[in-house]
């Protein structure tokens, strides 16, 4: 599935009323594909959270710009940067200090949501196969379970970006147990 | 003609009954797990091991209160109340005002003492001064009109005190008249973890003359600490006994529901 397909799939899901979504992309292609996909998503006037647990916020932020995606309406969750000892000062980054501190994510988009301007919301989780470096695969699925749902209840289209190859059985089942659509998978 | 249905809906709430008067304590996450804050004139003794959040959550409890006109008090026995004053500094959440306005009062132990005359050179208070100092307390209480106090540490305090029935005698007529006076009150108790078991308090008399227990703690997560917070008991309140983390934000601190597959070890409080 190409990323165009991708996004016009995704609009489609918003539109549908959706509130999950398990976005699958292969691995050669992950990054631009991402970036490519929340381009399309503040250009169609969406507010939105990128969480970030595989590369630090400051990377997405100039491939967005190279984009010329609209960030006024961006904000960032980075569990990176921290981590590897890079920069933390931005004005629209929220930094977390280790990726072990899963309900930090949780704490985090609840006060950068009150921050978002946009009616209509998204929260792009990339990805969850980067938090799998550093946690259990039990404490994984119980994260994603409360993210899905928390996300759920405050009605923002959440996505969880996922590399194909990197997602076993396992995972897959526990995504799809818990998402509106797959998309990509 | 079809008789009138009289059934009255059946209650969900296993607890039913009227709720108390809640001192709200706009800690994001606490209000809810407290289903809507502290009954007023309660006593709530914080315990916790260092660096848990203590001092912390006590003092934007007084600063939110104070914020909303309320009177508060803290009582510092730990430590001097300008170093204090300059610790709240860092807070995103503090207003220098509210000292100003004499909304947020901040008194120490040891001038207390000093100005009563009950400093003893063994650090054992007697049975007249125990007197003095509960008079003192509802002295700054009743004259201020104060609504919310907390005493950092109660531990500090009870370790002047010559055994644990006149701790459970001190710590009761503090409620006493606390409670008369409307003033919602937090006790801070100083905890340390014994083979990974954490206690209330070191004399192990003041959670049970307390309204409500608070416990918090450091959780060890593959290496990192978390910062936990569970409450234990609340009289007069229909509570969440889930363990939460809590974390320190722009905003003050935010509490979340801990993910239950997230420690190492079950039981690792330190």
């Amino acid at each position: 599935m190409s990323v165009a397909d991708v996004a016009k799939s995704v609009i489609k899901s918003i539109n549908n009323g959706d509130t999950l979504a398990t976005i699958g992309l292969p691995a050669t292609g992950f990054r631009d594909g991402t970036v490519q996909l929340a381009t399309v998503l503040l250009g169609k006037k969406l507010g939105g959270i990128y969480i970030t647990t595989s590369r630090p916020s400051s990377h997405i932020t100039a491939e967005l710009e190279e984009a010329k995606a609209d960030l006024s309406d961006l904000y960032f969750v980075d569990l990176v940067s921290m981590t590897v000892g890079g920069s933390t000062d931005d004005a629209r980054t929220l930094f977390i200090e280790s990726p072990t501190m899963l309900e930090s994510i949780l704490l985090n988009i609840s006060l950068l949501e009150r921050r978002l301007k946009s009616k209509r919301r998204f929260v792009m989780f990339d990805s969850i196969n980067g938090l799998s470096i550093y946690s259990e695969p039990k404490v994984l699925k119980e994260f994603i379970n409360v993210l899905g749902n928390s996300m759920r209840i405050k009605s923002i289209y959440t996505m969880m970006m996922t590399v194909e190859e990197q997602t076993d059985g396992d995972l897959a089942a526990a995504l799809e147990l818990l998402s509106d659509t797959m998309i990509g998978i | 003609m079809a008789k009138k249905d009289v059934t009255k809906p059946v209650s969900l709430d296993p607890r039913g009954g009227r709720p108390r008067e809640k001192c709200v304590t706009h800690i994001e996450g606490i209000d809810r797990i407290l289903n809507g804050g502290v009954p007023v004139g309660n006593i709530v003794l914080l315990a916790g091991t260092v660096g848990s959040g203590k001092t912390t959550l006590a003092m934007e409890f007084l600063i939110n209160g104070a914020k909303n006109g309320e009177t508060c008090c803290y009582i510092s026995v730990t430590e001097p109340s300008s170093k204090m004053l300059s610790n709240l500094q860092t807070y995103g959440f503090f207003d220098d005002s509210l000292v100003k306005e004499g909304k947020l009062n901040i008194f120490d132990l040891t001038v207390i003492n000093d100005r009563l005359g009950v400093e003893r050179l063994d650090g054992t208070y007697t049975a007249k001064d125990m007197e003095a100092l509960l008079g003192a307390f509802e002295d700054i209480v009743d004259e201020l009109g104060v609504t919310r106090l907390v005493v950092d540490s109660i531990t500090a305090v009870c370790y002047q005190l010559p055994d644990r029935g006149s701790i459970r005698n001190f710590i009761f007529r503090l409620s006493q008249f606390l409670s008369t006076f409307g003033c919602t009150t937090m006790l801070i108790s100083e905890t340390v973890v014994d083979s990974n078991v954490q206690t209330y308090s070191i004399f192990g008399v003041e959670e049970a003359v307390a309204d409500g227990v608070v416990l918090m703690g450091n959780i060890v997560r593959q290496g990192d600490l978390l910062r936990s917070l569970q409450v234990v008991k609340m009289r007069g309140a229909k509570h969440s006994r889930a363990r939460h983390l809590i974390e320190l934000t722009p905003v003050g601190l935010a509490v979340v529901p801990l993910l239950k597959w997230g420690q190492d070890g079950g039981q690792a409080f330190t």
